[in-house]
């Protein structure tokens, strides 16, 4: 138990240092559970890398892994729990104060001056992700049939993720 | 935005989860699946709203999970934000349990890269579609452009974190309306 209450400190800690985007996360993890801790091998953190990136949750569900390697399920739990709860706590007190902040004008000009900023960083997710996984005629293909379906149609946008999942998992995509 | 009937937290919960099940891709993908879900679909938030809660989200690290407990609280105060940051969160910590035993028994990663693989070009499409319409809803005028721009080049281009390009564009708004304002 007491190995347990250590752990989710620990990611607690963690948790607190790691605003500003996920991938200060994997310096920061890889010092402490691979150098200082001895949690995992290097190999076994790298593969740990890969697979909380082969789901929907953020990069920070390496915590999840480590946690599992550490101390099973409860682990896994505490690690997940202790890594997302200091950005939950902060965000949840700022969408608290946000009707009164965007009632403030001066809050309301620098809120809505920014949008533009932030499509521009969205349109730049979409770029990065495309310079790396977007190498063959039959991506382009992919991405133009989605493009058409997920902008004239109403078909959920999960199911056509699933079906292109489904795609790559028949036609063994590589 | 008008709300005439509270949303139930079992539909936040729902969707939620649907999205967290499905999202593979995460980071943008899953926010341009918020996107077109609560604004779009259920009309839930406002494009300004959701917009705003994003810009919140990247400065406070993991914001596919940020915006998520943004959108749950504003439909239902901290129940909804911890409900919905939860649901999305599920399916994840579900997945990475069974691979990790797996991974921790056999030591091999199971062979999911090739369906993600396939899912890749939908993602960047879903993308694109919700950078299309946010940006006919938001970026008006030559210099909302050029602030679009800037920021998507400094993020693509020069690895530009989202908080450093976020505060240069708050700083930017900010000077641009008291220039306005001196020179009327």
């Amino acid at each position: 138990m007491g190995g347990l209450f250590k752990l989710a400190w620990l990611f607690l800690k963690i948790g607190v240092v790691f605003f500003g985007g996920g991938y200060v996360l994997i310096p920061l993890l890889h010092r402490i559970m691979v150098d200082q801790l001895r949690w995992l091998t290097l190999k076994e953190f790298l593969d740990g890398v890969a697979l909380s990136q082969l789901t929907p949750g953020p990069l920070a569900m390496l915590a999840t892994f480590t946690g599992f390697k550490a101390a099973g399920f409860p682990g896994a739990f505490a690690g997940t729990v202790c890594i997302f709860l200091p950005c939950t706590v902060l965000m949840l007190a700022i969408s608290s104060h946000y009707e009164k902040m965007r009632n403030m004008e001066l809050i309301r000009t620098i809120l809505d001056g920014l949008l533009p900023a932030v499509v521009g960083l969205v349109a730049a997710a979409a770029w990065t992700l495309g310079k790396t996984s977007l190498v063959s005629v039959r991506d382009f293909l992919l991405l133009a049939a989605g493009l058409l379906i997920l902008q004239f149609t109403k078909v959920s946008p999960m199911f056509v993720i699933l079906g292109a999942a489904a795609i790559g998992l028949i036609f063994h995509f590589n | 935005m008008e709300q005439t009937q509270r949303v139930s937290l079992l539909e936040i919960l729902k969707v939620f989860f649907f999205i967290g099940a499905t999202g593979f891709g995460g980071g943008m993908a899953i926010v341009s699946l918020i996107e077109r879900v609560c604004v779009h679909e259920k009309k839930w938030v406002s494009m300004d709203e959701f917009m705003h809660g994003l810009a919140f989200g990247q400065i406070l690290g993991p914001f596919s999970l940020n915006t998520c407990t943004f959108v749950g609280y504003y439909l239902r105060g901290s129940v909804g934000g911890i409900l919905a940051a939860s649901a999305f969160i599920a399916p994840s910590f579900i997945l990475v349990c069974l691979l990790s035993w797996l991974y921790f028994r056999f030591h091999e990663l199971p062979q999911l890269q090739s369906a993600l693989n396939g899912t890749n070009p939908i993602i960047i499409a879903l993308i694109i579609v919700a950078a299309l319409g946010m940006g006919r809803s938001k970026v008006k005028g030559n210099e909302a452009w050029l602030m679009a721009l800037a920021a998507f080049a400094a993020s693509a281009f020069f690895n530009t974190s989202a908080l450093t390009i976020l505060v240069a564009a708050a700083v930017w708004s900010l000077g641009w309306s008291w220039y306005r304002r001196e020179h009327r």
